[in-house]
């Protein structure tokens, strides 16, 4: 059956009588005018007359056709097959539009991009629905919503809900939204349920394992899912910035910014110079080029200056292509914060590497002087009486045997204004003393020390080793795999056991293999106190000479102190929350997006810990955090939210899988190209006729424009 | 640029067909040449005052011996050239593209060789015609003749079918022997007819000159818009796509002149073919030059 998609452009068939009118007209026009030879014009226009008029008859009916077949083209005939969809004409039904609007959908290969498309396509089908129609428009951009979308019959409604859906910055979940989309059908009353989906068909987001039990669901409680390839069934380009993994050097004077950019290249073809810049505070930093090979991923660092001593902001960039969300990638640095530590070696020797110290003071500023953010200084017990705690951040108690008790009552006052004290034990400690001088700062009272002689894997005494306590502590939460891994590698030949009720508000950092605690914290009103319950050096264990006690000991100091703040950030992805422990006497924070919108964010318990959360992750950028209005010394002042880079591989998913994770639903997969009609977008359509028409035209005007010029 | 006073559209701004014969004449005779029409037997009449432009070997040098003053002597001058001038006054004359039309030119034409022919006393008389006689003024030799064809040039009207062979047929008989004939028409017109009643005019020893004034546009038709072309002389019309025609328009008109103009040669009539937006007196000087060079040949052999 013919039918059109903008039948009102037929009226431009109306305009095929402007050849005629412009005929006649010119005919009335033609000008008048006395001529003396006017015997040869009659004897040479007896033969042309013929001709002439002939050749003003034929371009009358070829402009004529022409304007009529532009007309019935624009009109955008289609012939509809009759078999589909009509069998749902004039029967109610209930339908859920789902729009993709996860990130890859901004790609724009012409003047539009995919969401835009999906919209219009949305809109179109909206359109189609009757007054017993019920619709309801979902997102596909993975958060389940607390409440279920509600079907409507207003149709004002359900489209200026499409209007109001705004691109996002998330990765497709395909498999959440249809979760959605037949949970919402299940409770529709009409005959007929329908889904339709408006998506890119990229791989990514179809999840392989919903459907084995979601077809099932969707084949009894859907009577159709439409599915809509908004991307015309192209195979789509793009390079896209998938990593950034900053490091920061704090030298002297400066420090050292390292980023290691990994781009990839989710093209058919391989890329050449494709330009990468640094910018740190608005500033380019340094660039280069990458060449990539088709679906593959290249790394290269890049080095520079930051100036110390501030909260540094910064991002990678590529140059634009037709999908910009994954085109820039945001960091922060800092290089604010400088911890004062105090090193009181209970143990010194007159050889250095015997001290007790030794290695701590070099996993906390490994290198050279004070290219750390930790400063240590060591001093001995006798020298203790001539420093103040209270110009040190920490103090570190290593191996100590005793304190003069006004140091004591310092080191107490010391804590509970915000200082930190750690405790190593060693032989030097007797548990009877720290018991009573040391009551008020240990999380945990001593008992007897055991040591475990022998390393032979028959021995029944074999050294102990460290493992993670639950819930995971957040000095151990910020270390990498790599580093967690090496836990069990770690041997303990000495240690002190601790009385298992904790003198107050306590938290096990790290266990030994037998479950025992190994590093205790408490908290001291506004300060904390850690209790290490082995040495510090070499003497009781292989720990100072292991690759994770520098980050270990450097990440201690850190949460000590309240400034948790790492000098590179580690990223988040957009949509994913954002947590940091809530400083000690902190009710709420600010934190600004980066669209300025600012969010107050009050304490909660996690895992037993007060810490603040943040959701509204929602766009890529950099996010401020202030407390009352100004950045906080224990907060971090700033952090980076990026895009997941899954979904930058726009790889597309086979119609034929799609057909096969839906197994027994009845499906339609068909693939839209800008302006379709709604019935085309459905499949009901067969043939298009325009294209045709427009060709024909085309041959029209040719003709014309050689029989006007001969 | 100062203007040509002898361009079509100059002259046609000069009302007086007079004034305008007069400086055609005189500007084309001043210091050119001579009159090829000269009478031959010279009487003489009075003498007078001499006065620049004089002929110096008319002098009276015995007047001069006794009186100190030039005089010059004037002879009554015997001619035994007649002239009949026939000025065709049909319909398709009145055409003009621009400037004047074919009819304004070839009486202004009419009026410079009477003019010319008149200064050097030799008889002339008109005849305007269609597909009748209009007016006839019979030739003499007076200057004060002129004004008589100049009234009658200046009162035709161009309309009606032209029929150039039946005229000269009525004035076969009129006209004598060595006369001088000059037709000034388009020749839209049946030439087979007018070259068969020239060649009795031609038997009689009558010299004949056919002046075919034709306007640019008939010469080059460059109209670009589909137009109705009417007649001049009839109720004929006809829409014609100029773009299409043009060709052989161009094509037949050229033939036709050709032909004509073949006729003539092959019949000794003396045929000149003039552009009505040439200047009349660069086509009259090139007229005279000819037929001067053209006598002279005659005079030797």
């Amino acid at each position: 059956m013919l039918s059109f998609l903008n039948p009102i452009l037929l009226l431009g068939i109306l305009g095929a009588s402007i050849p005629i009118i412009i005929h006649l007209i010119n005919k009335k026009k033609a000008v008048a005018h006395k001529f003396a030879a006017i015997d040869f014009i009659l004897e040479t226009n007896k033969r042309i007359y013929v001709k002439f008029k002939l050749r003003q008859l034929i371009l009358l009916i070829l402009r004529t056709s022409l304007l009529i077949f532009l007309a019935i083209a624009l009109a955008r005939p289609l012939i509809k097959n009759l078999g589909s969809g009509t069998a749902e004409k004039n029967i109610p039904t209930s339908n859920v539009v789902i729009i993709d609007d996860s990130y890859s959908m901004q790609y724009a290969d012409r003047h539009e991009s995919f969401f835009i498309s999906a919209k219009a396509a949305a809109k179109r089908i909206v359109d189609t629905f009757t007054k017993d129609d019920d619709a309801v428009i979902i997102g596909c951009s993975g958060i389940a919503s607390q409440v279920l979308p509600e079907l409507d019959y207003d149709k004002k409604h359900i489209l200026n809900s499409i209007e109001l859906l705004q691109p996002g910055f998330t990765t497709t979940h395909i498999a959440t939204a249809l979760d959605t989309a037949v949970e919402v059908l299940t409770t529709a009353k009409s005959p007929v349920k329908r889904i339709f989906l408006l998506t890119d068909l990229t791989r990514n987001g179809w999840d392989p394992s919903w459907f084995k039990i979601g077809h099932e669901k969707l084949r009894r409680h859907v009577s159709k899912v439409h599915i809509i390839d908004i991307s015309e069934g192209k195979t789509l380009k793009n390079i896209a910035i998938t990593r950034v993994e900053p490091r920061l050097d704090i030298l002297e004077r400066d420090a050292e910014g390292q980023i290691k950019v990994t781009i990839s290249n989710f093209s058919p073809g391989r890329v050449k110079d494709v330009l990468v810049q640094v910018l740190l505070d608005g500033k380019r930093v340094t660039q280069g080029f990458f060449n990539i090979d088709a679906h593959a991923s290249e790394s290269k660092e890049f080095f520079f200056t930051v100036e110390k001593g501030k909260d540094h902001v910064g991002w990678v960039e590529i140059a634009g292509d037709n999908l910009n969300a994954d085109n820039k990638r945001y960091f922060t640095m800092n290089t604010l914060h400088k911890l004062d530590t105090l090193l009181i070696d209970g143990d010194p020797k007159t050889n250095i590497y015997e001290s007790e110290t030794f290695y701590l003071e070099k996993a906390l500023n490994p290198g050279r002087e004070h290219a750390s953010s930790i400063k240590p200084l060591i001093c001995s017990i006798q020298e203790v009486n001539n420093i103040a705690f209270a110009d040190f951040n920490i103090v570190f108690l290593c191996n100590v045997e005793t304190l003069p008790s006004e140091k004591i009552r310092e080191l107490e006052k010391f804590v509970k204004e915000g200082g930190s004290v750690i405790f190593s034990l060693g032989n030097k400690v007797d548990a009877a003393y720290y018991n009573n001088a040391l009551s008020a700062l240990l999380p945990h009272r001593l008992h007897t020390t055991r040591t475990f002689s022998s390393d032979s894997p028959l021995s029944e005494e074999q050294p102990l080793h460290l493992k993670t306590s639950e819930p995971i502590h957040p000095v151990i939460r910020v270390l990498s795999e790599t580093q967690m891994n090496t836990l069990s590698s770690v041997k303990f030949y000495r240690m002190f056991y601790i009385d298992p009720t904790p003198l107050g508000n306590c938290k096990t950092v790290l266990s030994f293999s037998d479950d025992t605690p190994a590093i205790i914290e408490r908290q001291i009103e506004r300060g904390k106190v850690v209790l290490f319950t082995s040495s510090i050096d070499r003497e009781w264990t292989d720990l100072p000479v292991k690759p994770f006690f520098l980050p270990l000991m450097q990440q201690l100091c850190r949460y000590v102190s309240g400034s948790t703040t790492e000098e590179v950030h580690k990223e988040i992805l957009v949509n994913h929350g954002w947590q940091f422990p809530c400083p000690y006497d902190m009710n709420a924070i600010e934190i600004t997006n980066p669209e300025g919108t600012q969010t107050i964010v009050q304490p909660r318990f996690i895992d037993n810990e007060r810490s603040f959360e943040y959701n509204e992750t929602t766009i890529p950028g950099i996010y401020a955090v202030t407390a009352g209005g100004k950045s906080h010394p224990q907060l971090p002042q700033k952090f980076p939210v990026n895009v997941d880079a899954t979904e930058s591989n726009l790889d597309k998913i086979d119609q034929k899988e799609i057909s096969a994770f839906m197994g027994g639903t009845n499906l339609t997969i068909t693939t839209s190209h800008t302006g379709e009609g709604a019935d085309v977008l459905l499949g009901e359509a067969k043939k298009t006729l325009w294209g045709s028409l427009l060709f024909l035209t085309l041959c029209i005007l040719l003709v014309e424009s050689f029989v006007s010029r001969k | 640029m100062a203007e040509n006073p002898f361009d079509p559209v100059t002259l046609s701004k000069i009302a007086s067909m007079e004034l305008r014969a007069r400086l055609i004449v005189d500007g084309v005779l001043s210091g050119i040449h001579k009159s090829p029409y000269k009478g031959s037997s010279i009487e003489f009449l009075e003498h007078k005052e001499y006065s620049p432009g004089n002929e110096i070997k008319h002098i009276d040098w015995k007047v001069l011996a006794k009186t100190d003053r030039y005089y010059v002597r004037q002879f009554e001058e015997e001619t035994n050239l007649k002239c009949f001038v026939f000025l065709d006054t049909s319909g398709s004359m009145g055409y003009k593209s621009t400037g004047v039309s074919k009819f304004e030119y070839a009486a202004t034409l009419a009026a410079s060789l009477s003019y010319l022919l008149l200064k050097q006393s030799d008889l002339v008389g008109l005849v305007s015609f269609s597909d009748r006689v209009l007016q006839y003024i019979p030739p003499r030799s007076r200057l004060a003749h002129f004004h008589a064809i100049l009234n009658a040039l200046t009162e035709s009207k161009t309309m009606g079918k032209s029929n150039a062979g039946v005229i000269l047929s009525e004035f076969i008989e009129k006209i004598g022997r060595r006369s001088l004939i000059i037709i000034i028409s388009d020749f839209f017109d049946d030439t087979k007819k007018i070259i068969h009643q020239l060649k009795y005019f031609q038997f009689k020893k009558n010299e004949i000159i056919l002046f075919q004034i034709l306007d640019p546009y008939e010469l080059t038709f460059p109209f670009e818009t589909i137009t109705f072309f009417e007649s001049m002389e009839d109720d004929r019309r006809i829409l014609a796509d100029p773009k299409s025609i043009k060709n052989r328009y161009l094509s037949e008109i050229n033939h036709f002149l050709e032909k004509f103009k073949q006729s003539c040669f092959e019949n000794q009539i003396d045929y000149w073919l003039i552009n009505s937006s040439i200047p009349l007196d660069q086509a009259l000087i090139k007229f005279l030059e000819r037929r001067e060079s053209a006598l002279r040949s005659i005079r030797k052999s």
